[in-house]
């Protein structure tokens, strides 16, 4: 009797945990939608790879209102933050730069991204925005501060050792086929923080503006700058042009996040058990030494 | 047997094995968040501790380290709540929100409170935690007296000092304790204020009388004596200590975060050691001094020290080779996963437990019954 509940009880927990790990897919396909978007209503979220190696991705997320944040998740990426300052800063998308793999950044050529603190300068993911037709900007918010521009374009693009000038943008011009504009673009998508999210722009550490976590500290965010005063550097392309872009893909193809953090490492199933039971079998034993301690002390 | 018999034969360890054993487990703490390996570096400290302490009074003071922890944990989870615990997509509880003027923009008070964000402050809170545990353990098993004995004769005054810092806390205490005897067997119970005076006063009283004692049995014993070094052999030896212990704060600095430039790491804290032994050496050599019984170095202090080596090393191999699980991501909620390797080295950590001789017990504890009747 005790056995077969036991049993059911074990069975109830394996339940819960096999649905809290249910593998959440790398290219949500039940967000957003594969490669460009159709009408101004969605916004094109662009992720290109870069000098990491995988490409560019190019994919629509419907809801053209929100953070950046939400159009990228919206558009079914799957990202990680870094712990420090949870998703106000985008560590990793779809997995890359795994924890795993050596991101060579000037001065360490072994380094591996632990997702811990504020990535390194010399490799991060670079946070650029763009409406339909126009051309790619650094932004200067992060990328919960800045509401996206409705048919307009998010592009995160791997900076691995390029200076503050030289930061590359996506490799995919921001024109959505078939829909570009005839005058130019709209002015008005440069939007400004949202009031109410906290934390710093996705500049990366060193970054004076990134180090103390907290743009609070001077009291002012930085204004975001001009767009037509920008002298345009020799790595951001003058608009769009399409027929310069690199081949992409809409990521379906791409495997799952979760079963590849599986493969990566030898992960064991039962060691999380393991390590629960060697907890409370220690706790017992203790439990039991303190006291055989403290009779044999009272009786001495 | 009879070796056996001799290698367990009660005896406190060579305190600076303990502080090696300590050390590597709180390096390898340094290096995960996952709290499944800290929780098990947890109980592997607690275990030890409970199984090999003396009954000294630094080793009852390991309950401290813990509470320490515990409200180091609470503190990580109850910033973020208070601080804008919205991470994440499963929120637990929205608090109402305080609004503030728009010059503080990016600081939040409470408002959406979401599993992921305690989460994150509970991981790191519990790596800080864990570390505190391991130095409590330190703390706990080592005999601090016995450790100034080991130090180089260069670092003695030094020793001297923090070793007498080290012994008030314990000795306040049983200060407290005797007082309060003495009171209740003169029937005195009297409570609240008036009981903390009559406390307070004879403490106050004894701890003075003790320094004074302490200061002039250390002066007739030949402490803070100057020596027959010239100012520029005291400089040279200073400025050599000061630049290596420099050194070898930057290569530990950078050897244990894993982003800096490796150049920093290996090459500063061997140059810093070598600096800093040079320097010991000169100043160790105007310290004449003789050692009453030295604490000798055995096989049981070598499997202490090798066991808490063992788990940092497993540990760093591991940040090197297989990294993945050594920090969760919390951008889905689901339990930390875990590989066997970590988990055993870390259970490495337990053999101090078994494979060491017992503590000496009963003849560190201060005669509480006997002066107090």
């Amino acid at each position: 009797m005790i056995r077969r509940l036991l049993g059911s009880v074990a069975a109830s927990i394996a339940l819960v945990v096999a649905g809290a790990v249910a593998p959440a897919s790398a290219i949500d396909p039940g967000k957003g939608q594969p490669g460009f978007c159709r009408d101004d209503s969605g916004v094109t979220v662009v992720v290109d790879f870069g000098k990491l190696g995988g490409g560019v991705v190019v994919r629509c997320a419907p809801r053209g209102s929100g953070t950046g944040l939400d159009a990228l998740k919206g558009a079914g990426f799957q990202i990680a933050g870094v712990q420090r300052w949870g998703e106000s800063f985008i560590c990793r998308i779809e997995n890359r730069p795994s924890a795993k793999e050596k991101v060579p950044v000037a001065g360490n050529p072994d380094y591996r991204e632990r997702c811990v603190d504020t990535p390194p300068a010399s490799g991060y993911w670079s946070y650029w925005h763009a409406s339909n037709g126009g051309r790619w900007e650094y932004s200067q918010w992060g990328v919960k501060n800045r509401t996206v521009i409705p048919g307009g374009f998010e592009g995160w693009s791997f900076s691995l050792n390029a200076s503050a000038d030289a930061n590359p943008a996506p490799r995919v011009a921001p024109t959505r086929p078939g829909h570009a504009p005839a005058t130019a673009p709209a002015q008005g998508g440069d939007a400004g923080p949202t009031s109410d999210d906290p934390d710093e722009t996705q500049a990366p550490a060193g970054d004076d503006a990134s180090d103390s976590g907290s743009s609070a500290d001077d009291g002012t965010l930085p204004k975001p700058r001009p767009r037509e005063k920008r002298t345009a550097p020799t790595a951001v392309p003058t608009p769009g042009d399409p027929a310069d872009d690199v081949p992409f893909s809409d990521g379906t193809d791409r495997g799952d996040v979760e079963t590849a953090l599986r493969e990566e490492s030898d992960v064991g199933t039962y060691a999380p058990w393991a390590a629960g039971g060697a907890v409370a079998l220690l706790g017992v034993l203790g439990a039991l030494t303190a006291r055989r301690r403290r009779t044999a002390r009272d009786g001495r | 047997m009879t070796t056996l018999s001799a290698y367990f034969l009660p005896r406190d360890l060579h305190p600076a094995a303990w502080w090696v054993w300590a050390l590597g487990l709180a390096t390898a703490a340094s290096r995960t968040t996952n709290p499944w390996l800290l929780a098990v570096v947890i109980a592997v400290v607690c275990f030890v501790v409970v199984a090999r302490r003396s009954d000294a009074p630094w080793a009852m003071a390991f309950r401290m380290y813990l509470w320490l922890a515990a409200l180091v944990v609470v503190l990580r989870v109850g910033f973020r709540i208070v601080f804008g615990g919205g991470e994440g997509g499963t929120v637990l509880v929205t608090l109402p929100e305080i609004p503030l003027p728009a010059w503080a923009a990016g600081i939040r008070l409470f408002g959406a409170v979401s599993a992921e964000s305690l989460l994150g402050g509970l991981y790191d809170g519990l790596r800080l935690a864990t570390m505190i545990v391991c130095i409590g353990g330190a703390n706990a098993l080592a005999n601090p007296k016995r450790l100034l004995a080991a130090m180089p004769s260069a670092l003695y005054e030094v020793g001297t000092a923090v070793v007498v810092a080290l012994s008030v806390f314990p000795q306040l205490a049983e200060s407290v304790q005797r007082v309060r005897r003495a009171r209740a067997l003169r029937g005195n119970r009297a409570k609240g204020r008036k009981a903390l005076r009559a406390i307070v006063i004879p403490v106050l009283e004894d701890a003075l009388d003790r320094s004074l004692q302490l200061a002039s049995s250390m002066d007739s014993r030949g402490y803070g004596r100057a020596g027959a070094a010239t100012v520029q052999e005291r400089l040279a030896s200073g400025t050599l200590m000061v630049v290596g212990l420099i050194g070898v704060c930057v290569g530990v600095y950078n050897m244990l975060d894993g982003t800096t430039p490796r150049v920093l790491a290996g090459p500063a804290l061997i140059a810093g050691i070598v600096v800093a032994m040079v320097g010991f050496t000169l100043a160790g050599r105007r310290v004449a001094r003789t050692r009453y019984r030295p604490d000798r170095w055995r096989l049981a202090e070598v499997v202490t020290a090798f066991s808490g080596i063992a788990v940092a090393v497993v540990l760093l191999a591991t940040s090197r080779v297989d990294p993945a699980n050594l920090n969760p991501s919390l951008t889905t909620l689901s339990w930390p996963q875990l590989a066997w390797a970590p988990l055993c080295g870390v259970l490495v950590g337990l053999t101090p437990a078994w494979l060491t001789p017992p503590p000496v017990v009963g003849e560190n504890e201060t005669p509480l019954q006997e002066t107090a009747a």
